[in-house]
């Protein structure tokens, strides 16, 4: 039998003090590639932007730019416009955001109840196809079919009904751009609220059927209330995404006519890139972080995850 | 040398390739292409063309320039001439081809980080902006290198007046911004069966045109008096509209940079005339409209006409996807009666940035492409009509090919043309005054108060 040298003892006790450490902060290990990620996706470009809306001009020299305080955030909210768009926005998130729940759940709560699964499956189908269209090809075929000259919507309604069609783009332009997006995210809508209604234990909707509800009455007293979490999350993911709309709108109506569909995220890209106001589009994107982010904890807060983690 | 005279073919030979399908893929690359490149081996220029220019071709043989670009008919006509240049220079070309909105982010994101990946790029209103921040190099460094360049063959006295003070920054520099490559001037389209039905005679000038816009109107029902860019944006309703200014006797910045002139009598005179005929004879929504909205409305046969608008509509209209192709007529843009024409006009241009590695090889490319031998080949050989050399418009055999009438029009106006000067903030202050005109032309506000309002926004910007 050999015993360990010098060596070999202060090799293991080198490796065992290291493994304990490794050990000990376990958890930080597997966190610390995700954090990095974390740091380089979000943190980074959060604090370049409020770095950029706190200077005169960007430059890549950061030591060097020239600070000026709360100048960009004062032109941001004085001729950048931000009052507005902010307005504009949150009727945009509202009114879409209503449409889209509502028209999610009348078209999931169909199909729902639709018995064969053929039919099933041919409703699933007709009603997600809207989503798969991107927001710039939705822009450029919404021009033209909404167009008043050439466009077969004016010409449908003027044909087809007593109705003379309005210029979508220029006389009710954000009534237009808030159907629009419901066409195009109500099947978002439908997707989340046709598996949450397929989740409904059917003990639960045999035994009101037992009691003698009537339909309205199994919505509004059990599935709905059983279905609190899942529409809660599906509001909270669309209006987040809501928050963020800008390909369609900006394809469809540049913002305009005027500034009536200006979107906080059309008046940043337009400071940025059009008026190449670094400073101003910045100032404007963190007041809007900030605003979301506080909204956000606020619903989960007051309202939602109550139910869901119940 | 085995080796690379092989690689030299290869690549010639993809290079060919790769342009044949890039050239399919943007607009303007189909139809009348008549690329005689030919196989890898046959050049679609001779190299002798170039040979008399007492240039360096070769001094940066080896290197590779990269040229950002949007989608455009230039682009489709050169690609299949880009390796005469390769050849002439041992120079490699590489293309970043996108959308226009998209090409204009990638290119800001480019010059402001200093990331310098453009070696060569697109470039238009934002001229002196960019030039302003720093951003852009001028070229009068590589006119003075006797390496570079020769006057004597590359003849700028033959670019239009119009594209050389625009490549100038539009008055605001005496430097060389870059180099013109295409040019398209205001025109207005017109349908000549409808002209008959009528007995109606081509406008000279604006009430004319607006007579003959209201005898369309009222007197066929499915046809709307005129058509024209409502939309706001600086290549929109603004780029008419700064035409009529100009016949109304206004200009833009009476005073730089204290008086924008957009709220006096002759602008507000402008925008009442453009609005109201927009108004009362366009197409129902006609502020939201933008120049492809009005190219097909025209296209479709719903228009009586076009005011204003770019002679290059001129092939669209008269094509195979036109339903009225054999009844399209073209003539200069109308004018006041006691207004001096002046059509506006547009430029593109290439350019190099300060952080760009290879603006010098970038300058040779330039020269190049806009070389007589290069531009005279694209417009005769390749389909291109929007050459910024005035001997291109005058050789009979492009003549032929693009007919007489829409070159002698096309000609006399870019000979007349008053271009935009496009000042640093002139994006911005375009922005807001472009949002007033279209809400003047949507009926949210009188044009007196929109162009008031504009003016405001246009001095308040350089008030800081």
């Amino acid at each position: 039998m050999s015993t360990p040298t010098q060596t070999e003892t202060t090799s293991e006790s080198t490796f065992t003090r290291l493994s304990g450490v490794w050990n000990e902060y376990l958890p930080y290990w597997f966190m610390a590639p995700m954090v990095l990620v974390m740091v380089m996706i979000t943190f980074f470009p959060g604090a370049y932007d409020l770095y950029l809306s706190l200077v005169a001009e960007p430059t890549l020299n950061v030591l060097d730019a020239e600070f000026v305080g709360l100048r960009n955030y004062e032109t941001a909210f004085t001729r950048g416009g931000a009052v507005h768009s902010f307005i504009i926005t949150i009727t945009v998130v509202v009114s879409a955001l209503l449409l889209e729940s509502v028209l999610g759940f009348f078209l999931a709560a169909l199909v729902t109840g639709v018995e064969s699964s053929r039919a099933k499956s041919f409703y699933r189908v007709l009603f997600i196809i809207p989503m798969a269209v991107a927001p710039v090809s939705l822009a450029t075929i919404g021009r033209i079919m909404l167009n008043t000259e050439i466009g077969v919507i004016p010409y449908l309604i003027n044909a087809a009904t007593p109705f003379t069609a309005p210029a979508f783009l220029s006389d009710v332009p954000l009534l237009t751009v808030i159907l629009l997006d419901t066409w195009n995210w109500t099947p978002f809508m439908f997707i989340i609220f046709y598996a949450g209604l397929s989740s409904v234990p059917g003990t639960l909707i045999e035994a009101s059927r037992v009691d003698g509800a009537p339909l309205w009455r199994r919505y509004v007293h059990v599935i709905i209330p059983y279905m609190k979490p899942v529409v809660f999350v599906a509001a909270l993911i669309r209006m987040i995404d809501l928050f963020r709309t800008f390909g369609v709108v900006y394809g469809l109506t540049r913002g305009g006519p005027g500034t009536a569909t200006q979107l906080v995220s059309i008046n940043v890209y337009e400071q940025m890139f059009i008026n190449n106001q670094a400073g101003v589009a910045a100032a404007i994107a963190i007041v809007y972080l900030v605003f979301v982010i506080v909204l956000c904890n606020v619903l989960i807060a007051k309202v939602g995850f109550k139910g869901v983690l119940d | 040398m085995v080796i690379q005279r092989n690689r030299r073919n290869f690549i010639k030979a993809t290079g060919v390739g790769l342009i044949g399908g890039l050239a399919g893929c943007t607009r303007g690359g189909e139809g009348e292409s008549g690329d005689s490149s030919g196989g890898s081996d046959e050049l679609a220029i001779p190299l002798s063309e170039y040979e008399d220019a007492d240039i360096e071709w070769k001094q940066f043989e080896g290197s590779k320039i990269n040229i950002g670009a949007v989608q455009h008919p230039w682009v489709s006509a050169i690609e299949p001439a880009v390796p005469v240049f390769e050849e002439l220079t041992g120079i490699e070309v590489g293309w970043n081809i996108l959308p226009e909105q998209q090409f204009r982010t990638k290119r800001q994101t480019d010059v402001s980080t200093g990331a310098g990946q453009f070696d060569v790029f697109f470039l238009d209103q934002v001229v002196n902006q960019f030039r302003n921040e720093g951003w852009l190099q001028t070229l009068d460094q590589y006119f003075d290198d006797s390496s570079l360049y020769d006057e004597n063959w590359w003849q700028p006295d033959d670019l239009f007046e119009a594209s050389r003070w625009q490549a100038h920054g539009g008055g605001y520099t005496d430097e060389w911004t870059g180099i013109p490559i295409t040019t398209e001037v205001q025109t207005q389209f017109y349908r000549t069966d409808l002209y008959e039905e009528h007995g109606l005679e081509v406008a000279e000038t604006l009430e004319e045109f607006r007579q003959n816009a209201q005898t369309i109107h009222e007197n066929g029902s499915d046809v709307v008096g005129t058509a024209g860019r409502g939309q706001k944006g600086y290549g929109m309703n603004i780029y008419i509209l700064n035409t009529f200014i100009r016949e109304f006797g206004a200009e833009l910045w009476t005073e730089f940079p204290s008086d924008s002139g957009l709220d006096t009598e002759g602008a507000i005179n402008a925008a009442q005339w453009y609005s109201g005929l927009l108004q009362d004879y366009g197409p129902e929504g006609a502020s939201s409209q933008t120049w492809s909205d009005v190219l097909s409305t025209m296209q479709e046969g719903r228009a009586g006409h076009i005011v204003a608008d770019a002679n290059l509509f001129w092939p669209d209209l008269t094509g195979e996807d036109s339903q009225v192709a054999d009844s399209i007529g073209i003539a200069k843009a109308p004018r006041p009666a006691d207004g001096e024409f002046g059509p506006n006009a547009y430029n593109w241009q290439i350019s190099t940035s300060k952080n760009a590695d290879n603006s010098e090889q970038a300058f040779l490319f330039m020269l190049w492409a806009s070389s007589q031998p290069t531009n005279t080949w694209m417009h005769l050989e390749n389909g291109a009509a929007f050459s910024v050399r005035q001997s291109v418009w005058e050789n009979d055999e492009f003549r032929s090919r693009v007919g007489e009438e829409f070159a002698q029009v096309s000609l006399e106006s870019l000979q007349q043309a008053q271009p935009d000067p496009f000042d640093e903030q002139y994006p911005e202050w375009g922005q807001s005054y472009s949002e007033e005109l279209q809400r003047a032309i949507a009926g949210q506000k009188s044009a007196e108060a929109a162009m008031t309002q504009a003016a405001e926004l246009a001095e308040e910007i350089y008030s800081d």
